[in-house]
Parts: structure tokens; sequence; C-alpha cells
């Protein structure tokens, strides 16, 4: 999971590695007190690359300009993401740039280095500067040598100090288990290093022994939406669309993906992906309460569309549940259409028909989809 | 050693007395995989489903010549599972947790890398040579033997793929699933050589996600190939959110990297064809391989 700007910072300050004066603005804050003369750069807290070409990076000359780029930013949306908060930071008047980054390399099992002596790059030109880019072990000695080598054409101080960064982001890489750590743009200004911008992905998956990244989570849970609930439920529920007309129930990442692909390519607006993971019901209808809640929550919903492929489930025993959760769930009054397959169908089909007459049950995921379009068209499932 | 498969391949279990694992030693045996030895470091287990427990791989292996292996535990104990069997020998290893931390999967590549064997997963449904033997979750009513090799990330995606095919009477010569995680064992253009070589197979089926560069890899090294096997190709994950990963860890799409354009741009150029929807990619399949 791609961290915010001022998470990543706040991880690299903790290594020892500078960054520019700043404080973080949420939306509906009062004004900030602000930090020197200006300028400063107002950048909308938002886990995207390209935030630049976005307009979510402007440079105010002015704290009014900076009143102006706050109103402008916090609560618009950015490729998809709504600005929760903005980052305003002094502008570093330094011009020489560099682009510093660590990265796991899958297919050698490695990270890949990669030093520019330009910042601002986009991340898939840096991948693509072969001579600029070192694999290595993933070892804090290795990591350093190769970004020695890297930086050996520099002046001794410049190298000096970009040796310095990289063994800090090197380490916290390492201990952190980072999947990315980018600096692009970092400065060199008065003998030592700036990391002008932070893209640090964590891996969720380490987070239960990674106390720092678990407590950034926790205290900004509202840009972490997704991760929160992973931590606190234990599966997988993400709102792609706030104003989505069908929410999704669903088990299997890829599945779930796929049929937000299906729907939307229909002309449907899904609100959410969710992998609920039904193997790990063990007879408890909680998650899918959670999952109905979260649902509920969004007016814009006209539709609930269930879809378990039961390879081990039994489909009887999920029915009972899905029932009993419905059950449970007042705040659910739309149609459901529930498509459940594989193992003990006719027993849930039975069941559901008995107890909720009202849902629409089928085999066939098309059959499934095209009862949806028909309710969002106004025919009943 | 992927391609060696057969029901006559003695394979051993890691975590066979667990819950989980008790009731897919039970269906895997069912399914006609020669499952000779569990491994559990419970006392005084001794046997599970009639299959005989050792404390270790090194004692299963020596008395049963085990060359395969399927690790069921739980994630924190998949790096351990893993230098158990390569230590005593094993060459193929699939591991089916879900959550292993990516680092903890550099090292366990590495490991296995220096031994020289193959790894499936993690987070893996599993892999099958349908009709033969299957090791993992893989549902036996989306397995069916057949003519069309299956790679995959997602479990149950493929499942419906599967299930759909096998309902229209098309079914799979090899099923791998090689996981949803960022770093992982087997990965496409790895198996991409294997399905070329294999007589058994006439047309190759990938499905993939958003996120890292493992599609484009495939197509690279199917454009090396040279093949006149078809490859359909699925990509799900077109409507995700950058910066986001939907529930597959390796499901981030960053900048420009990883997205669906990018792989449906380099796939079709390399001569696969990416559907739009899983019954596309089904019509197709049944267009190019009447079923008699």
């Amino acid at each position: 999971m791609l961290l915010i700007e001022a998470d990543g910072k706040a991880l690299f300050r903790a290594a020892g590695i500078r960054t520019p004066e700043g404080v973080v603005v949420a939306k509906g804050a009062s004004a900030p007190a602000l930090a020197g003369p200006g300028p400063w750069i107002v950048k909308a807290q938002v886990p995207v690359g390209g935030r630049g070409k976005a307009g979510g990076v402007i440079r105010c000359d002015n704290e009014a300009a900076v009143g102006a780029a706050l109103r402008q930013l916090l609560g618009a949306r950015i490729k998809g993401h709504e600005v929760l908060s903005c980052l305003v930071e002094t502008a570093v008047r330094s011009a020489d740039e560099y682009y510093l980054s660590l990265m796991l390399d899958p297919v050698h099992y490695g990270v890949r280095v990669a030093l520019l002596a330009e910042g601002g790059v986009e991340v898939e030109q840096a991948t693509q500067a072969a001579s600029r880019i070192r694999l290595c072990d993933p070892d804090q000695h290795a990591i350093v040598a190769a970004i020695r080598d890297l930086a050996s054409d520099e002046t001794d101080d410049r190298q000096n100090a970009i040796v310095d960064t990289a063994e800090k982001l090197a380490r916290l890489f390492l201990t952190r288990e980072l999947m990315l750590a980018e600096i692009n743009p970092l400065f060199f200004d008065r003998a030592a290093c700036v990391a002008g911008d932070a893209k640090v992905v964590v891996d969720l998956n380490a987070v239960h022994r990674q106390g720092e990244i678990a407590t950034l989570i926790e205290r900004d849970a509202s840009a972490y939406p997704d991760a929160d609930r992973k931590l606190h439920d234990g599966f997988d529920y993400v709102e792609v669309d706030p104003e989505g007309e069908i929410g999704l129930v669903t088990t299997g990442a890829g599945l779930s993906m796929m049929l937000i692909d299906e729907l939307t390519a229909r002309g449907g607006r899904p609100l959410n992906f969710c992998d609920i993971r039904t193997g790990q019901f063990r007879g408890d209808p909680t998650r899918l309460m959670r999952v109905l809640e979260w649902i509920g929550e969004r007016p814009s919903v006209k539709v609930v569309l269930v879809n378990i492929f039961a390879g081990i489930t039994d489909l009887s025993e999920f029915g009972d549940l899905l029932c009993t959760a419905l059950e449970r769930t007042p705040s659910i009054k739309v149609p459901v259409v529930a498509r459940i397959v594989g193992n003990r169908f006719e027993e849930a089909r039975t069941l559901l028909a008995a107890r909720r007459p009202d849902n629409a049950v089928e085999e066939s995921l098309d059959a499934a989809l095209a009862r949806v379009d028909a309710v969002l068209r106004g025919a009943k499932p | 050693m992927i391609g060696e498969l057969s029901r006559n391949t003695p394979v051993l279990v890691q975590g066979a007395t667990g819950r989980t694992g008790r009731a897919h030693v039970q269906r895997m045996l069912a399914y006609g995989t020669k499952i000779v030895a569990g491994i559990s470091t419970r006392a005084g287990v001794e046997d599970v489903e009639g299959v005989p427990v050792f404390q270790d791989c090194k004692a299963a292996v020596d008395a049963t010549g085990a060359v395969a292996s399927l690790a069921m535990v739980p994630p924190s104990g998949v790096p351990a599972a893993v230098e158990d069997a390569l230590s005593a020998g094993i060459r193929l290893i699939v591991t089916v947790a879900e959550g292993i931390p990516v680092h903890d999967a550099l090292r366990i590549g590495r490991m296995v890398r220096q031994a020289g064997a193959t790894w499936v997963g993690a987070s893996t449904p599993g892999l099958a040579v349908p009709g033969e033997m299957k090791l993992g979750f893989l549902p036996n009513v989306s397995l069916r033997p057949g003519p069309l090799a299956m790679m995959t990330k997602s479990g149950t995606l493929s499942y419906e793929v599967g299930y759909r095919l096998a309902s229209i009477g098309l079914g799979q010569s090899l099923w791998v699933g090689v996981g949803g995680d960022p770093v992982k064992g087997v990965r496409f253009p790895d198996l991409l050589p294997l399905f070329v070589r294999d007589e058994r197979t006439r047309g190759i089926i990938l499905i993939g996600e958003v996120g890292g560069s493992e599609e484009e890899e495939f197509a690279d090294a199917l454009r090396q190939a040279n093949t006149a096997k078809p490859v359909y190709a699925l990509v799900a994950g077109r409507g995700a959110k950058e910066g986001v990963a939907m529930g597959h860890a390796g499901a981030l799409v960053f900048g420009n990297v990883g997205t669906f354009e990018s792989k449906k741009t380099r796939l079709e150029a390399a001569g696969a064809r990416v559907f739009a929807s899983i019954e596309d990619l089904v019509t197709a399949c049944r267009q190019d391989h009447p079923v008699k």
C-alpha cells in the first residue's frame, strides 16, 4: 500500500533523512501558521503518482495564495481519491535535483536501486534508465555500495551527501520491510540532501510486526480506510465509487476485480471491491453484516449483488448466514441478487427462497448480471 | 518438475494434521494425488487419513521417496517449512498460505533458487494435472482433462473460468496458480516454455491482474517463443484506483506501472488475445477448440 507523502516523510525523518519544513492541513481545519517567508508548495495528500500533472501540487509565493490553494485542493478529487489533507511545505530553493529509489525486484529476488541526476522524472522513465540502475542483494552493504557506485561521477560533497541519505534509506527499507522507497526529487541543498517527496509502499502483510507503520495507519485511518478495515476486520473491502449503485458481496480478489470490470463495461457503477473469504466464516455472519452495513451507508446503492463461487464452501451454510445477516441489517432496503454456484446449490436455493422470497437467486453469473441490469432499469429483481 | 507431475508422483503435505490440512489431504487423496507422507510437529500423531505422519521432511523423504511438497502452514511458518523441504531434497514446493510478508518471500525465493528447486506460491490455490492429481484447493467442479493450459494469479477467477469451460466440455492439460503476491516463486513467463513444449496443450489461458509487470514479462517471452499455440488472456482490475491494492498485495497500480492498458497493449502486440469478459474468453476457446 502506498503511504501518503506526509506519512512517508514521517518515516524518513525518523530514519534521519532531512525533509523540508512543513505542516499538514486537514479538510475543515483553520489556516495554518506557516514557517518562513515562503515560497511554499501545497501538495494534495493522495496515494498516487503524478500528482503534479493531475493538478495536486501548487506552488505559492504568498500566504494568500496558500489559502487559495488549500481551498481549491481540500475536498477535491485527484485520480479518484478525495483530498482529505494537504501538506504545506517551504519550497526548497535548490535547483539541483536527483531521483533516488529502492525497489524490490521480484524477478531476481533482490533490490533495484536507481539514481538519476535529474528529479521530477516519472517512475517508469526511471526504471528504464538502465545505466542508472543497479540490481543488488537485499542487504545494507550491497545497496549502499551500489549507490556509491552510481554517484561516483559526482563531486565529493555531493557523493557523500547522497550516500549518507542512501544509507539511511536502505536501513529504513530493510528494517521496515518496504516494497518501494522513492525520493523524487531529492534536493542537494547546502552540502546536504533533502527529500522533496516521499513515495513509500508498505507491506500490509508485515504490519503486524512493524509497529511504527501500524501506528501511522491507525493515527490517520481516514487516509487509509481500506487498510484500516483489513487490519481490523481481517478481509478486504475497498470502496471504488462512493456514489456507486451496485453493492458487492463477493469472495475472491480476482473474481471481484473482474466483476467490477464487467459491471462497469455494461454501464453499471459498482460501489466496492470485496473479498470476504467465505472459507473463514466458521458459522459466523459478522463479516457479512459488516459488508452489508458499509453498503447500507451509501444512499446511492440501488441493488446488492452477491457472488459466491463455492469450490469448497457449503452453499447451504452460506445461504443460511446470508439470510441471518440480511435480517440483522435493516439498512439494506434495496433488492438483493444472489449468484451462487457450487457445493450444495439446490439446498441453498431452497433455503433462500423460503427465508428471503424477494431475493433473486441465480446459478449463472451472466443471468445474475442481467437481473442487476433489470433492477437498475427499475424492474423488480 | 511441473511438467512431469502425474498420479504416480509421490508428494508429502506439510502441516497435514491441522483442521484445514486434514480436510484437504482427504480431498486430494480422493482426487488421485499420491500423498505418501504428512509432516506434523504435533507429538503422537501417527497418520492422517491413512497417510503416515513424520516429524520433518527428511524423515519423510527417506522413508517414502517424496519429491514434491504442499505446505499448508500459516504464513509465519512458511519460511521454515520451505527450508525443511529443501534440506530434504524436495524439488517442487507449493505454498498456499496467504499473507506472507514480501521480505520473507524474498528470502524464500533466494533459498529455493539456490537449491535449484521450484516454488509455486505464495498465496496460490495450488496446481493440478486434471484427471491425474492436484496439489492445493482447486475445486473438482472446475477441473476437467482437456487441451488448455491455465496460468493464473487469482484463485476464484480461475475457478469461474475453469468451471465454465468444464461445463461446455472443455478442460485443462495443466493448471498452475502462481498467486497474487508481488514476490513469488514461479511466474507467468517461467511457465511459457513448459506450456509450449507440453504435447497435451493446444492453447494457453493466462488470467492476470493489474499491478507489477508479470504479464508484460510474459508478453516479451511469448514474442520470443514463436509458438503457434493461441494465448487467451483476462486481466482483472481495470477499474482499480491507482495507489490502492484490491485484495491481492501485488495488484497495485502505481503511476503508469502495472496498468491494464500497459498489459493489454503488450500482450496483444505479442499475439495474445485479451478479453473484456469471462464469457468472451470462454466463447473464443470454444470456437478454437470445438468439443467433439
